[in-house]
């Protein structure tokens, strides 16, 4: 059990460390339309294991923020929507897009096999390294890269809401020890 | 001048000068509203200080819901949506500390004199 968490959250975040490391996949720097697909699907990652975790998890303050991860990742996805629409960008699917919904399909296989507190923590943990790694690619990679204005600017007003849920869930997983 | 036209102006200075002492008292005591902006996980200002009977308007310019929670239950805004907003009239004098209950990182403070 212990190893579980250290596994998926390799793999869930592998899209989000070769969009930061760069080099380690040779990775051309994404155009708009890929920076799209990517806060489209790193958006859609935390919506889907949060409504699992709404419905799983025993702990009320893990049920609580995993249903506010919903509410909010759904929230700026339909801002990003309508972002894209108006720039009349059509999201592009790239590696990093795809290995990050790889990612988010394992992560919620593991966490169906889990429940109680194994399956708090598990989820808790994951969305710590979750928030971290989208964090550090919108400083490292997304942000830099963004060649529209208001793309721009979107993803500079989504960052504090990734500060605040990252500070949220490492106060409810130091709760969890 | 005639006596008719300095009666007149007379009146006429006398009244601006009543006008002046009741725009000038009701500015002093007519309450204000201040407007908190919330945006990018923050409320701002952090720290606010109004008079008693003073309303506040909590505008959330985030993209998904919060809401303005006192500690102690002084005030509970419930969820304001994305874009939308919440008054409250301070009737209570003292130092109220607040959050958002969705994202409790969120903590400002409200003065009420």
């Amino acid at each position: 059990m212990k190893r579980m968490p250290k596994k998926l959250i390799a793999t869930a975040v592998a899209g989000l460390l070769a969009a930061v490391g760069g080099m380690a996949v040779a990775q051309p720097a994404p155009n708009d339309a890929q920076i799209a697909g990517i806060v489209v699907a790193a958006n859609s990652v935390d919506v889907d294991a949060g409504k699992l975790a709404e419905a799983v998890a025993s702990g009320k303050e893990v049920k609580a923020f995993a249903h506010q991860m919903v509410v909010d990742h759904t929230g700026v996805n339909q801002q990003a929507g309508a972002l894209v629409k108006k720039l009349n960008i059509a999201p592009e699917e790239s590696d990093v897009s795809k290995s990050l919904r790889k990612g988010g399909d394992d992560n919620i296989a593991k966490l169906k096999t889990l429940s109680g507190k194994a399956f708090d923590k598990a989820y808790v943990d994951q969305e710590v390294t979750y928030h971290q790694a989208v964090l550090d690619a919108l400083d490292k990679t997304l942000i830099a890269n963004a060649k529209n204005a208001e793309l721009k600017d979107l993803l500079v007003k989504v960052r504090p809401a990734f500060v605040a849920h990252l500070e949220h869930a490492k106060h409810i997983q130091a709760s969890l020890k | 001048m005639s006596f008719q036209h300095w009666r007149l102006a007379r009146r006429a200075r006398t009244a601006a000068v009543v006008l002046s002492v009741i725009a000038g008292s009701s500015a002093i005591a007519a309450p204000t509203t201040h407007t908190i902006l919330i945006e990018g996980m923050k409320f701002s200002p952090p720290t606010l200080e109004v008079k008693r009977g003073d309303s506040i308007v909590w505008v959330n310019k985030d993209m998904f819901p919060h809401d303005v929670t006192e500690q102690q239950g002084a005030f509970r805004s419930g969820a304001i949506p994305a874009q939308g907003s919440w008054k409250f009239v301070a009737t209570k004098r003292g130092q109220y500390s607040y959050e958002c209950s969705l994202h409790p990182v969120m903590k400002a403070t409200l003065v009420v004199k």
